[in-house]
């Protein structure tokens, strides 16, 4: 589903992804970790075309991402879930969840209405469909973006640390749902330092650092015995913080 | 005496009126060209294509570091010498509204800037294009950001207007020309000239406070 060989990338002088190759297969779901700066945002950023890389090559749902013509039609496959939320703040939830399906799949009106009420009730906010963002608290918020990129019905959705910017007690609402799609077996990319989700539902988990794959493994192995010694000490550092 | 002179102007009633309806017609005019001409100078200055942005800042600045009287007389006097022959009128409405372009493709150019980039990325993330995008969910929130200094931009539209004068068409500040000639009282005239733009403008001003005090309630 997703491929990536030997892709490199440069921000000027700074080698933010050093020879990235990895293999994410249909129904998967891996979770990403690594320190701040370790490039693990602009990883999953490049799924979707929204950072370009430099040399390597990158396939996904069978799309080579050098084809920037294909392009737009990729994102619609491809759901992506923000740190910031960035819903649309002159829109209400259910126009934030029907836009684009009505603008870029070319729904009717009623249809996408219809399929965007439904995942707004799956996502617990049945009660907050005509709400502006401004009127919903941050786990709200989050969870409407979820219901926006479900509502193109993409085939991989792609989450960006989506917990990072709540509230602790707003992260569960926000993790059950992200639980929930993994579990009806959606293939899902999460970049997180929630490791009880990691325990939940991961099939694998990746460690990066400084651009670079330093480990992957099953969230059992990657828990209690982790080859690397960096891995040894970020995880010692989030767990026992 | 003021009595005397207040009626005798006040006998020119139709100069003023033409003179008025003059100075709203072509701020009108201008206004609607100024602000399709200013969005597309926005979308540009704003833009990805640099050069583009680049030159058109260029253009853009000398309008606006130009004084606007200097403007009305190169539409008027030098086009013609280059081929280009213009009535009072469209010389006036092509001055104003090129200027009024200006300013406002900067004003629109910033609000655009000011819409934060995670809201493009959410819009090119769902698959939309660039247009899309731009229509859709970039340029309704930098309408809201903008909409008092636009309103504040045709205040000054409106008054700037008065410069055509200049070249002889007949508005509002002109007819106070014409009437201050049979009724040697300027003070008086100009005075009543001030309030017909006064009665134009104020309820714009009003607008734009209004608007101001709402755009700071949306979006908390």
């Amino acid at each position: 589903m997703i491929e990536f060989s030997g892709v490199n990338k440069w921000f000027g002088s700074l080698h933010v992804l050093r020879d990235i190759s990895l293999t994410v297969a249909r129904g998967e779901v891996v979770v990403v970790c690594g320190p701040s700066g370790s490039g693990k945002s602009t990883l999953i950023r490049c799924i979707n075309g929204l950072e370009p890389f430099q040399s390597g090559r990158l396939l996904v749902d069978g799309t080579d991402l050098a084809d920037r013509k294909a392009l737009l039609r990729l994102r619609t496959e491809v759901g992506f879930v923000f740190q910031s939320f960035n819903l649309y703040p002159h829109k209400t939830a259910l126009e934030n969840v029907t836009l684009a399906p009505i603008h870029v799949r070319r729904l009717s009106r009623a249809q996408a209405e219809e399929r965007g009420r439904a995942l707004l009730e799956k996502v617990g906010l049945a009660d907050k469909m005509d709400s502006y963002p401004h009127q919903l608290s941050g786990g709200q918020q989050q969870r409407v973006a979820i219901a926006r990129s479900l509502c193109m019905q993409p085939k991989i959705m792609l989450f960006d640390e989506p917990t990072s910017a709540l509230d602790p007690e707003m992260i569960n609402e926000v993790l059950d749902v992200m639980v929930g799609l993994a579990r009806e077996g959606m293939t899902m990319m999460v970049v997180t330092h929630e490791m009880g989700f990691a325990r939940k539902v991961a099939d694998r988990v990746i460690f990066m650092d400084r651009g670079a794959i330093v480990e992957t493994a099953p969230p059992e192995t990657f828990f209690t015995a982790p080859a690397h010694a960096r891995t040894r000490d970020f995880l010692s550092k989030i767990l026992h913080q | 005496m003021v009595w005397f002179y207040l009626e005798r102007i006040f006998g020119y009633w139709p100069v003023l009126l033409k003179g008025m309806g003059m100075t709203i017609g072509l701020s009108l005019l201008s206004l609607v060209i100024g602000v399709a001409i200013g969005f597309g100078f926005g979308i540009i200055r704003a833009g990805r294509n640099r050069w583009a942005a680049r030159a058109l800042g260029l253009y853009i600045d000398f309008f606006r570091a130009t004084p606007f009287l200097v403007q009305v007389f190169i539409v008027f006097f030098i086009l013609p010498q280059v081929g280009i022959e213009l009535s009072a009128f469209a010389a006036g409405v092509v001055a104003l509204s090129n200027m009024a372009a200006c300013f406002i493709g900067e004003i629109v150019a910033a609000g655009l800037k000011a819409v934060p980039p995670g809201q493009s990325e959410a819009a090119l993330a769902s698959g939309m294009t660039r247009a899309q995008q731009m229509r859709l969910v970039v340029m309704p929130q930098a309408v809201r950001i903008i909409t008092p200094s636009l309103v504040g931009q045709f205040v000054l539209l409106i008054k700037d207007s008065s410069v055509v004068s200049a070249i002889g068409l007949l508005d509002l500040t002109r007819s106070g020309w014409l009437i201050v000639q049979s009724v040697p009282n300027g003070l008086l005239v100009f005075g009543i000239v001030g309030v017909g733009y006064f009665i134009i403008c104020y309820p714009l001003i009003h607008l734009s406070r209004r608007l101001e005090r709402r755009g700071q309630a949306a979006f908390l």
